[in-house]
């Protein structure tokens, strides 16, 4: 369950009256800031947690998810919706390469831990930023001590990393995003 | 009766968190339908899940009856809940969900098309017995016939849309000269806005205030839930909203929630609604206006002195439950003030500006509510509103949350785009709004007042934030809202 | 198959010693439990009220009356053993009259009526009275235990006569020891279902020693249609049988089981969590123990005990009170393991044991017991103990003890003007305890299981020096203070 109004005035209350000014609370679904001011506390909230998309979609298949996938149940409502939706213009360029370009999610394979790196200690196999084609290996999903690695499946540019590095990973996951060129 | 357990929320921002809120306690699944630009939101995060519904524009995305009721279907769920604007008051979405067998969080489609043809919501309110302002359709005859009528009601009309609400397709005409253009003008604005061309005047009246009363109902009994003050508006877009109405003599109070009552009654009302009432105060007289059949985004304000959650209540109304609540037990204590922090630039004519949030600080504190769907890194998309907060504050009375709320907005801080929140500030320290009972023109008056051009024209808005956007972008925010969406 | 989740109730009072829960953590999954699809909850028992009011100062009404009002769906219990209400005084049936009206009113619509002695004609007197108040469904408890007299055809005789009456609705086995076993559930549930008279028929049997999930295999053949199970940490142990658990198992038979998976497993994690937050113990499946056959002292009791002995330093004498024990049960006419009597039977062990000299020390519940207020003891006291214990002044002092005070005379006797809540509380309590409640803050409803690190060390805070910075940093939680004048950006 995620933080609540009613938490925040749980925290502030014994908060409150303690000698302190800043309080910063991180899991790994949140991120809760409160500061203490002359007119009184201030919050932040960040949520942290990925979308968990689901492999459906009114218009047809979602990109990034491969054929067949298991959650593709839906077959005959899909086709019916599809005849009456506009398909979706998954890769239509509609103008810098922001508004055009693809935003693919790469999932976890298996359900397991996902590493960032080869080893412990070792560089993580990509950051925001890097490159990667279709191979790439851009994670490991450890699942009953077997290590599953874990490939971009497109080319581009790694756009968001959306788990952290020895977190569990739910089959299906997103683990990373990637923008396609 | 049925269980709901998984919800498909077919909207976005600020309501799409709170209805997954809602859910989230009563142990709902939520599946948050998204556009491409909201796949990663704030409300994206938090929803169980999120299914696509394209990349398009809203016509195709939240607009898109098909879309939605694809992706509720997709993704196994038994109930839609449309929030507001958008398809909230469709009385196609609603007959598309019954087709399919989902529920419909909201009233029936009868009862959204009474509501939604503005016309039709005269007539029923007449015959429940609600006092209306002098009007009438402007029939076949066209000019002549407009001539006629507002001969009838007397100057200043208003020219107003027959289809739909919101501030859409509403002229203010003050005399004969100016009718022809303004009938024609607000014709054409309607057709535009709601495919529906025909137009009804109503005497004007002003000084006015917005009053409403919330109701809950159950297609058999209907209770209020108390009055909300709307008064503050520019260009019919409420900006404070407040509970309960202030300044308003008791009597009044009281005929104006029995009256919304048996307007719910006379439609055997399902669900939440809001009667809108225009009230005259030098004539300490009341007229309806329209009847808004979906959750409102002032709607927290009725929480905060109900002690309700007015979305558990729409979802138990949904799944068949009779209302669970007596009049007797619905009880108001405190006053509540809310603000909407929008993405618009005050000091460029409130004109929308999006762009990505780089940091967000909301006031936290006894009393202090804040719904929101903004937090850093958020993308503030052009083609959606530009509401990115509601700052409710609670007071044991309207002094003490007047003073809250001024403290709270003070500790508002929200930077990568430029944000009503001067505005706000300068609003709620204004000694007619600390009085109270402040009129529906006021705060054009005021604005009018502070913008005029002149030195200390900045310093008087409060300290700059980094604008948005491009120069030259289309102020696109405003029309691009659904139906009915704008006015609450 | 249906389920009965007994989490909040027996759960709560087997392995949390009944304080664990509070308003706000049972508010807070009301909604959750509600869409599960349980038949019903075992919710609210006299102990549980009166843990609410004197450990938690909250109002055991008020927490009836929301949890109904989050629950709509899903039938509250009470569960009530004989004519009494949170004290161990015998209460007039107007009194008991009174109790039931009001627990109808404020949403408890099944009730589970135990008589400890299996007086029949006090259960059906019992019945009487709740259907009257307007108990919707009432339910006759059939209290499993092994002794020479406790057959399969005297429990087939008690279901008889309690199915006999309109105001029974169906039975449950109760088998608050867990000594059930498969052979003998094979031959006792047909013999109490040939007398029930279509009337339906629930399990309900505690984990104590690993056998009930076994019985709760066999119990669906054999014509029982709920089964009663607990959730998560509060599971187990000495609690009953885990909820998913059994889904599994029954769906893995054949069976078919229509609950929401997805909140089943929410509640139950919602448990976990809540006993990781408070440190509160998860019940762990157990193994067999045959010397617990001899002594039969039921889930919650145990944990009591073993708390009450480390509270003076005598943890060491636990295994010589449980011996204890076995004796005076039968000493005292074999009185069966439940509420009250486990209480009764330990608190005489435990004087036994301490005094030195067997029925030196006496409590004024045995003294009760024997003198017949709970009903007839099942088989007769042992004689000489019988003479010891009503040898002392105090037992001539109960003797002659008035009747219990009707309403009418509890009226007269309290302040005026005070609800027939509060009166019934002040009947069955200490009125400092009642005035505790009353005058302490409205209880909480809601709770965040993974907040609950940061208010407890918040609240510590309190009484520690400030520091300049103080980081808690754990897998998947970091929290970081910083303190005035530390650099804090505003």
């Amino acid at each position: 369950m995620d933080l609540t109004n009613e938490d925040v005035t749980d925290i502030l209350a014994l908060l409150d009256s303690l000698p302190y000014d800043e309080l910063d609370l991180q899991t790994s679904r949140f991120r809760l800031v409160l500061r203490r001011t002359p007119d009184g506390w201030t919050q932040s909230v960040q949520t942290r947690s990925a979308p968990d998309a689901l492999d459906v979609s009114p218009a047809g298949v979602a990109p990034g998810a491969p054929p067949g996938s298991p959650a593709d149940t839906d077959g005959a409502d899909k086709t019916e919706v599809a005849a009456e939706v506009p398909s979706e213009e998954t890769e239509a360029g509609t103008g810098g390469a922001d508004a055009g370009a693809e935003l693919v999610a790469v999932r976890a394979p298996l359900p397991g831990t996902f590493y960032r790196a080869p080893r412990p200690g070792a560089a993580p196999f990509v950051e925001v930023g890097s490159r990667v084609g279709p191979d790439t290996v851009v994670g490991i999903v450890e699942t009953m001590k077997l290590m599953n690695s874990v490939a971009a499946g497109v080319a581009g540019t790694v756009a968001e990393i959306c788990l952290g590095n020895a977190e569990f990973a739910a089959h299906g996951a997103t683990l990373l995003r990637i923008r396609t060129d | 009766m049925l269980i709901i357990r998984r919800l498909l929320i077919a909207n976005r921002g600020e309501i799409a968190v709170r209805v997954i809120r809602t859910c989230q306690r009563l142990g709902i699944e939520t599946v948050l339908a998204v556009s491409e630009p909201d796949a990663d939101s704030v409300p994206a995060r938090l929803a169980d899940r999120t299914i696509r519904i394209g990349a398009g524009g809203l016509a195709d995305t939240y607009l898109s009856v098909e879309a939605v009721v694809g992706a509720a279907i997709a993704a196994g769920a038994d109930a839609i809940h449309p929030g507001y604007g958008f398809l909230a008051e469709n009385p196609r979405l609603a007959r598309a969900c019954e087709a399919a067998g989902i529920v419909f969080i909201g009233p029936s489609a009868e009862v959204l098309e009474a509501a939604g043809d503005k016309l039709a919501a005269r007539a029923h309110a007449v015959a429940a017995g609600l006092p209306v302002l002098p009007g009438g359709l402007v029939g076949a005859g066209g000019l002549a016939d407009a001539g006629a009528l507002a001969g009838r009601i007397g100057y200043p009309v208003l020219v107003k849309a027959a289809g739909g609400g919101g501030g859409r397709g509403l002229r203010a005409v003050r005399n004969a000269a100016d009718l022809e253009h303004a009938v024609a003008v607000a014709s054409a604005e309607a057709q535009a806005a709601f495919g529906d061309p025909r137009v009804y005047l109503e005497r004007y009246v002003s000084p006015g205030r917005h009053v409403e009363v919330q109701l809950l109902g159950d297609g058999q009994n209907v209770i209020h839930l108390g009055d909300r003050d709307c008064s503050v508006q520019r260009r019919y877009q409420k900006l404070i909203e407040e509970a309960p109405a202030p300044l308003l003599g008791e009597t009044l109070r009281v005929s104006m929630r029995v009256a919304a009552v048996a307007l719910g009654l006379q439609l055997k009302y399902q669900g939440l609604g809001t009667v809108e009432f225009l009230v005259d105060t030098q004539r300490a007289a009341f007229y309806f206006l329209e009847l808004n059949a979906r959750i409102q985004v002032e709607h927290p304000v009725t929480e905060a002195v109900t002690g309700l959650d007015l979305v558990a209540e729409q979802i138990a109304i949904a799944e068949g439950r009779g209302l669970r609540l007596s009049q007797a037990s619905v009880s108001f204590c405190g006053h509540a003030i809310e603000c909407r922090i929008n993405a618009e630039d005050p000091a460029a004519g409130f004109r929308p500006s999006p762009g990505t949030v780089t940091g967000v600080v909301f006031p936290a504190g006894p009393g202090i509510r804040v719904d929101t769907h903004i937090q850093a890194g958020s993308a503030v998309p052009p083609q959606y509103d530009s509401l990115l907060a509601k700052l409710v504050v609670t007071g044991a009375d309207r002094v003490q949350a007047l003073a809250r709320l001024r403290g709270a907005l003070a500790r508002c801080q929200v930077a990568g785009v430029a944000t009503t929140l001067p505005v706000l500030s300068r609003l709620v320290d204004d000694e007619e709004m600390t009085t109270g009972g402040v009129d529906t023109g006021w705060l054009e008056r005021r604005l009018g007042r502070w913008l005029e051009p002149g030195p200390g024209l900045e310093p008087a808005l409060g300290p700059a934030l980094e604008p948005g956007l491009e120069p030259g972008l289309e102020p696109a925010l405003g029309p691009a809202l659904g139906r009915g969406e704008a006015g609450g | 198959m249906q389920l009965v989740d007994v989490s909040l109730r027996d759960g709560n009072q087997s392995l949390w010693s009944a304080t664990g829960l509070r308003t706000e953590h049972i508010l807070q999954i009301a909604p959750v439990l509600n869409r599960v699809g349980f038949r019903a909850l075992d919710f609210c028992s006299s102990t549980a009220m009166g843990v609410a009011v004197r450990t938690h100062r909250e109002d055991p009404w008020q927490r009836i009356r929301l949890t109904r009002a989050a629950m709509p769906d899903t039938a509250l219990q009470f569960i009530g053993t004989g004519f009494r209400f949170i004290s161990w005084e015998r209460a007039h049936p107007d009194v008991m009259r009174l109790v039931y009206q009001r627990l109808v009113a404020a949403g408890i619509s099944r009730f589970v009526v135990l008589d400890p002695t299996h007086d029949m004609s006090a259960v059906l007197a019992t019945a009487r009275i709740i259907r009257q108040a307007g108990g919707t469904e009432i339910i006759a408890a059939l209290t499993y235990t092994i002794s020479a007299v406790h057959d399969d055809a005297f429990y087939a005789g008690i279901a008889g006569q309690a199915a006999a009456s309109r105001d029974i609705d169906r039975a449950y086995i109760k088998d608050p020891a867990g000594l059930l076993t498969p052979e003998r559930a094979r031959t006792l549930i047909p013999a109490v279902r040939a007398r029930l008279a279509g009337k339906p028929l629930e399990l309900h049997a505690h984990c104590t020693i690993g056998l009930s999930p076994l019985v709760y295999l066999a119990a669906p053949g054999l014509g029982v249609e709920v089964l009663q199970v607990a959730c998560g940490a509060l599971a187990d142990g000495s609690s009953l049988p885990d909820a998913e658990r059994t889904v599994a198992n029954l769906r893995e038979m054949g069976h078919t089981v229509t609950v929401d998976d997805r909140l089943l497993a929410k509640a139950a994690r919602y448990f976990d969590r809540l006993a990781a937050a408070e440190s509160l113990p998860s019940g762990r499946p157990r193994p067999y123990d045959a010397a617990f056959t001899r002594h039969q002292l039921a889930g919650g009791v145990l944990t009591t005990l073993r708390r009450q002995l480390a509270e003076i330093g005598l943890e060491d004498r636990f295994g010589a009170v449980i011996e204890e024990v076995t004796q005076v049960r039968a000493e005292l006419g074999y009185p069966i393991m439940v509420t009250p009597f486990p209480q009764m039977v330990m608190g005489q062990a435990l004087s036994n044991v301490l005094s030195g000299a067997r029925y030196s020390v006496v409590p004024d519940q045995v003294i009760r017991y024997v003198l017949g207020s709970f009903g007839k003891p099942t088989a007769a006291v042992e004689p000489w103990v019988l003479d010891r214990i009503m040898d002392r002044p105090r037992a001539r002092e109960l003797a002659a003890e008035p009747p219990p005070p009707s309403v009418a005379e509890l009226r007269r006797r309290l302040p005026r003007g005070i609800t027939d809540e509060e009166l019934l509380l002040r009947f069955g309590m200490p009125g400092e305890e009642v005035d505790a409640m009353l005058a302490a803050a409205p209880a909480g409803r809601h709770y965040h299981p993974e907040v609950q690190p940061v208010l407890r060390l918040l609240r510590e805070l309190g009484s520690r020096p400030p520091a300049r910075r103080l980081v808690v940093d754990k897998p998947g939680f970091r929290l970081e203070l910083r303190g005035r004048g530390s650099g804090a950006r505003s």
